[in-house]
């Protein structure tokens, strides 16, 4: 803190009508795998921080992560700002205000974490692939750490945060006279993965989608399971909903809020507040508080993800959806945890033909303003008058995030955490595939 | 007690200056120093890394500590690292003006004048970038290595967009070097933004051409990149350890044409240069294909001592772990003309820059978008086309090189592995092949 605190003083005191601070202190302990192998276990610290300089309403940036550095990156991130020219539609970085508490984003447990206790955890990931006969896997990894943030700012914004993440991931090979891949993962921010679990889910996934036939061009139900939604959701419907690129003429929803953009049915929350959630924390990064808001009721849109600078150029208030990666960089527009709601079903047997893809690839080549994509399923099964039947070996999907969205018509009771996004299964009717 | 240990520490600093539309969007300073710490028992490595380069120890401790666990928790076959030749002694690439010296005022207007030479009539949008970098390595390790050196990079990017009717066409042009501010006395960066700007309006009112089995030239950018992509990663031994390059068991055999000789060579003064790689190892030229004839992989101190070879290729981004990485790698220049080569083609399509592309190495497969290209008929390039592609089998386009040319050109750019980027460089002559498979759109 006392550092943070030093940084913004060096800032203001080189010329800055506003700072920030972001401070960024981390241990983290990851064991990758490769086939039944510990390739690489590992330990690191990272510890930094970026400063925001802002003169004549220009913004400048510096980050370092040598202590000794502190004044001349303040005094860098000043005179980038002043060789910029003055935007007209900045406002100012946020005030203070009340935060809301959070609950169950740290586990003590995960910050005393050691390689030796993760190395024993890789090897249950690895055990539980190798419990089904015929699948090994091909590699993994598993990762905790442990972070603490700091957001101070000029105008009072003083934010201090602690927070745990554990992650596994492995991917399996099951192989049979032909061979079929799979990947599973699990993420939470508490000591609660089951390990072995994870490991199995991915072989059993990896066995059942083996000796897939072709299947035949046509249009009919597609269940897309919650991996499968969340990876095409973030490459279509994420980006146009973020207010940066609906100000840049970027996004397919300029102009939308107040209409129907989905089933009447359907509500999309961002709730940054989220007791346990990948996303949750006390207030974005750069000092807004949390909160919850409705992106998507019944069906219509209600509100864009902002940023202090996008709600500025609007005068309306931020939403609180100011992300950074690291603390190397300024803060970009990003979801906190987007929930799918929907009245749910058993929607499998409910449905008397269609097909269920697990995961797709090359969700990121689909079109972010558009929201197009033509995508290549993976570990598909045919669904034949309520259940499950057998594999598809190979299927390309396509369709328009923004058309398919009003025609969901069915969803599962399976609500799933991938990540920042937290959704079930969702069948959409007549949907092109081609085998 | 470990069978080895390394340290490296870095310290660096950035900037990078980003204009779009000729607006400044990013002026951003990044400082970041770090170290990490590797150690081996048997088969298994711990790697320990921290931002605070004053806790050296305690990060070797840590590295030591995890090998030591992983060892005998869970044992695998004992990793043999290959013997390193000491670096010797020499001089880096000059540095004749410090960027550092220069006022970020004076950086920012030379900027401004790159993005105004793109801007040729039909221009509707562009993006410019200017970026200089200092790094500082040292490498210890239980071997009794304790070496050091400083680099500078500089470099810029222009990309311009011409737009009519509702189509986009892009033209771009980068350069970077293993220098400081001298670098825009090296190159003419106007007229480089004046091109980009040129082929963006161009491409506008060119035609996607008919696909099929036809000869082609290719210029030395596309021919530099085909060489990274589908040869170079095809040579990295650790992709040829877990079976994923076609390259697999081919040492001393012929794969390609004999007009064909590759070299991979960190102490060349490009942008891919290093005096000692991220294990130690003095920077030296292998040869990769002499005459057709495969006759070496690239090498880590592991893989060499696996495979056998020489090891000088083990890169790192920041204190990342090292990986098997290219560093400047080439096609040997062969004794055509340009002029002659057209001649030799006589009719087929000239394909020049790239868009990027795909490659599967395990099966030497490749697809490359090509910026451009030209209609070659009787000797001479006739009309330009866009949405043009090479794709094919890796082996076969080598065998079917028959001409290469007497003007090699390197081309700097940044290569992406394991969630690593580091600074490389490809480069080649032209190249003429005899039958590639060339598509259109469609």
């Amino acid at each position: 803190m006392m550092q943070a605190k030093k940084a913004l003083s060096y800032a203001v005191k080189a010329g800055a009508e506003e700072a920030e601070v972001y401070m960024l202190v981390g241990r983290s302990v990851s064991i990758d795998l490769r086939k039944e192998e510990i390739d690489l276990a590992r330990e690191g610290f990272v510890e930094g921080i970026g400063i925001r300089a802002i003169v004549n309403g220009a913004v400048g940036f510096a980050s370092t992560n040598n202590p000794s550095q502190v004044e001349e990156a303040a005094v860098l991130a000043v005179k980038s700002a002043r060789v910029r020219a003055k935007d007209p539609e900045w406002k100012g970085l946020p005030y203070a205000k009340k935060y809301p508490y959070v609950k169950g984003i740290f586990d003590r447990r995960i910050s005393e974490l050691d390689a030796s206790r993760c190395i024993d955890y890789a090897v249950g990931l690895i055990g539980g692939v190798d419990s089904w006969k015929d699948v090994r896997p091909t590699s993994g990894r598993l990762m905790a750490a442990d972070s603490s943030q700091i957001i101070l700012n000029t105008n009072g914004v003083v934010v201090e945060e602690r927070d745990t993440i554990l992650e596994a991931s492995i991917e399996a090979i099951a192989r049979d006279g032909g061979t079929s891949t799979a990947y599973e993962f699990d993420v939470s921010r508490g000591l609660d993965i089951d390990f072995y679990q994870v490991g199995a889910k991915a072989a059993e996934l990896a066995y059942k989608s083996l000796g897939g036939r072709g299947f035949e061009t046509q249009s009919t139900n597609v269940l897309l399971r919650p991996q499968a939604l969340a990876d095409i959701l973030e490459n279509t419907l994420i980006p146009s909903l973020r207010a940066d690129n609906v100000q840049k003429g970027r996004s397919a929803l300029i102009g939308k809020l107040g209409e129907r953009i989905a089933a009447e049915s359907l509500t999309i929350v961002d709730d940054g507040i989220l007791e346990g959630g990948i996303g949750t924390s006390r207030s974005d990064d750069e000092g807004t508080p949390s909160q919850r808001n409705a992106i998507v009721k019944n069906g219509v849109l209600e509100t864009y993800l902002h940023d202090s600078y996008t709600a500025g150029k609007e005068g309306i208030q931020s939403t609180g959806n100011a992300i950074r990666p690291s603390y190397g960089a300024t803060p970009m527009i990003g979801i906190r945890n987007l929930i799918l709601e929907h009245p749910s079903c058993d929607v499998i047997a409910s449905t008397d033909k269609g097909v269920l893809v697990s995961t797709v690839i090359g969700a990121h080549t689909s079109n972010p303003v558009s929201g197009d994509f033509s995508l290549e399923a993976r570990n598909v099964f045919v669904i034949k008058d309520g259940e499950l039947a057998e594999p598809i070996r190979s299927l390309m999907i396509s369709g328009n995030i923004f058309d398919l969205l009003g025609r969901i018509d069915a969803v599962g009771k399976d609500v799933r955490t991938i990540g920042n996004v937290i959704l079930p299964t969702v069948r959409f009717a007549d949907m092109r595939v081609v085998g | 007690m470990v069978d080895f240990y390394d340290i490296r520490v870095i310290d660096g600093s950035s900037l990078s200056i980003v204009l779009d539309n000729g607006e400044i969007k990013e002026v951003s300073n990044n400082f970041s120093r770090g170290a990490s710490a590797r150690a081996l028992k048997g088969g298994s490595w711990g790697f320990a890394s921290s931002d605070d380069i004053d806790r050296l120890d305690a990060i070797k401790k840590s590295a030591i500590k995890i090998a030591e666990q992983t060892h005998s928790k869970r044992p695998r076959e004992r990793i043999n690292l290959a013997q390193v030749a000491r670096p010797e002694p020499g001089s880096l690439p000059g540095v004749r003006i410090n960027p550092e010296n220069i006022s970020i005022e004076e950086k920012v207007e030379l900027l401004k004048n790159i993005d105004t030479a793109s801007r040729v009539k039909g221009i509707s949008s562009t993006n410019a970038v200017y970026s200089e970098a200092r790094v500082h390595v040292r490498y210890m390790s239980s071997e009794d290595f304790d070496l050091e050196y400083q680099l500078r990079r500089v470099g810029f990017a222009i990309t311009a967009v011409a737009s009519s009717n509702g189509v986009y066409q892009i033209g771009q042009e980068s350069r970077f070097g293993v220098c400081g501010f001298e670098l825009f006395d090296r190159y003419d960066a106007l007229a480089l933004a004046e091109k980009a700007g040129k082929t963006a309006v161009d491409l506008l009112s060119a035609e996607a051409p008919r696909g099929g089995m036809l000869p082609v030239i290719l210029d030395p950018e596309l021919a530099g990149v085909f060489i990274h992509e589908a040869v170079g990663h095809g040579v990295e031994a650790d992709h040829v350890i877990e079976g994923n390059s076609v390259l697999e068991g081919k040492l001393g055999e012929r794969i390609a044409s004999p007009l064909i000789t590759i070299y991979d060579d960190p102490s060349m003064p490009e942008y891919g240069y290093y005096p000692f790689d991220d294990e130690g190892s003095g920077s030296n030229k292998t040869t990769i294909i002499e005459e057709g004839v495969l006759k070496s992989y690239l090498h880590s101190r592991e893989t060499a001592g696996k495979l056998g070879g020489t090891s000088r290729n083990a890169r790192a981004m920041g204190y990342a772990r090292p990986l098997v990485r290219m560093s400047n790698t080439y096609i040997e220049k062969g004794n055509l003309s340009f002029e002659e080569m057209l001649e030799q083609l006589k009719n087929g399509i000239y394909l020049i820059g790239s868009r990027g592309g795909q490659v599967n190495p395990g099966e030497g497969i490749f697809q490359f978008n090509a910026e451009r290209g030209y209609l070659v008929e009787g000797g001479k390039t006739t009309k330009l086309f866009r949405d043009v592609s090479l794709s094919g089998d890796t082996l076969e386009i080598l065998k079917n090189v028959e001409g290469v040319g007497n003007d090699l050109e390197m081309h700097s750019g940044r290569c992406g592995k394991a969630g690593q980027l580091v600074p490389v460089s490809d480069g080649a002559p032209h190249i003429l092949v005899s039958r590639a498979l060339v598509g259109g759109r469609g």
